[in-house]
């Protein structure tokens, strides 16, 4: 019986250290993700990460699309590309896009023509049936009148 | 860290209950490992592996140097912190602030082409990412980069923009959000100054629209900063911003929605949708002499 504690107690505290690998998932996904934000865009600096568990989970923000410019999103989670549904509200929670509509389409560009505030939302593609870390990425550039 | 504690707890005992249900009974039956390993990793990361918290976006503040560039604004090196300020930074509260305004800075003097300005800008930053653990930030490599491409702007964007990307990625990682936050509202409180400055200079309509349009950034930033708002320094900038987020409550914004239009093979979606934003003279006062006053604590901690 005590070896089984032991065993046990070696278990819960390996797993407890997976932090380390999940933050290590998420950097092999961000640098395979960052692949979608070429050369012509510029990073915002920011790398948005979150873990979700299902399905149902929805990781969300909210962001400021300015005017006369052109976004670049790319939404990644595992190693291949169109696991991750990411969508765009509007400040009404009109859908302005979703990716789903496009075979989860890794990244998508979008055309501002005024300055508008929204709310990008993503989660795992149900089909996947898994669990995961999920990155987003903001490319920007100044749009051609 | 009673929080902490409680996560803790309700982590670990069904943890616990669970690995000793997987552990078996010593008679060497086993459960599928596969199963047991799927349901163990959606326990530990309900409570451990919450790596990104809640999620915040704050504006590049490189979007508003091309903006300021792009209207034609002439150059003017008295709007940036100056280099030598870079010593007297002795927390990393301020060091984390002041790393965000150099970024700022050095996205502005890179749009101007400004290669000696530019040089000196890019060795703050390193100085200070330095100071707060970010050397893979700006590593030899990075640094190489920067000097081989010091007078191509765009390539200088880009790799502003990349390095600071990896800085946020590297403080995520090692759960030092809160530097992190600094660092993206240094960036933010430096680009709003610049455009306040340009404006101040000679009005331009599409500088004032982008110190209006801040308001989502303004928001962000206060919920980003609040989370360390234990911390004792970070009550008097918090305190500011609220005052700030005020003045941005009381401009009248009306927004159109108009439906998107899509480009399936472009990849390309155009969005219609507008906003409509009126915003004073007195306002505009007002919100100068705020972002002012909180600059003039963050580049001069010791005078302010």
């Amino acid at each position: 019986m005590k070896k089984i504690f032991v065993t046990c107690f070696l278990a819960v505290a390996f797993l407890l250290a997976n932090p380390f690998k999940g933050a290590a998932q998420c950097d092999t996904i961000a640098s395979l993700c960052a692949k979608h934000i070429i050369a012509s865009f510029i990073s915002d600096g920011q790398q948005y990460r979150s873990l979700l568990l299902n399905p149902e989970e929805t990781a969300e923000f909210k962001t400021t699309f300015f005017g006369e410019t052109v976004y670049r999103i790319a939404a990644c989670s595992g190693l291949t590309d169109g696991n991750l549904i990411f969508s765009i509200y509007d400040q009404e929670r009109n859908l302005l896009f979703t990716n789903k509509d496009y075979k989860n389409s890794a990244y998508w560009d979008f055309k501002v023509k005024s300055t508008v505030e929204v709310t990008i939302e993503a989660k795992l593609d149900p089909s996947n049936n898994g669990s995961g870390c999920a990155v987003l990425l903001i490319g920007f550039k100044q749009s051609k009148k | 860290m009673v929080q902490q504690v409680r996560k803790f707890s309700l982590l670990f005992t069904p943890l616990c209950l669970l690995l000793l249900s997987s552990c078996g009974d010593g008679t060497g039956k086993t459960n599928n490992p596969e199963e047991i390993q799927e349901d163990t990793t959606k326990v530990v990361s309900s409570g451990v592996l919450n790596i990104g918290g809640e999620l915040f976006s704050i504006p590049s503040p490189l979007q508003t140097a091309m903006l300021i560039q792009k209207t034609g604004s002439p150059y003017d090196k008295g709007i940036l912190n100056t280099k030598e300020n870079m010593n007297q930074y002795a927390t990393d509260f301020s060091k984390a602030l002041n790393l965000g305004i150099y970024g700022a800075d050095l996205g502005y003097v890179s749009m101007y082409n400004k290669t000696q300005d530019a040089i000196s800008y890019l060795a703050a930053v390193k100085k200070l990412s330095d100071d707060l653990g970010l050397s893979g930030a700006f590593d030899t490599q990075t640094m190489e980069r920067f000097n081989k491409n010091i007078s191509n702007k765009d390539s200088m964007m880009m790799l502003v923009g990349l390095a600071y990307r990896s800085g946020d990625a590297f403080l995520k990682n090692n759960k030092r959000n809160d530097i992190s936050g600094l660092i993206l509202a240094g960036g933010w409180i430096e680009s709003l100054y610049f455009s306040l400055q340009v404006n101040k200079a000679k009005e331009n309509e599409e500088v004032k629209r982008r110190v209006a349009d801040q308001k989502q950034a303004i928001s962000s930033i206060v919920k980003l900063l609040s989370q360390s708002v234990a911390k004792p320094e970070y009550t008097d900038i918090i305190n500011e911003l609220k005052e700030l987020s005020k003045v941005y409550d009381s401009i009248e914004y009306k927004y159109v929605y108009e439906m998107p239009e899509t480009d399936v093979a472009a990849k390309t979606t155009t969005i219609n949708s507008h906003t409509d934003v009126s915003i004073t003279k007195e306002q505009l006062e007002k919100i100068t002499v705020k972002v002012e006053s909180i600059r003039k604590k963050i580049v001069n901690p010791v005078k302010a």
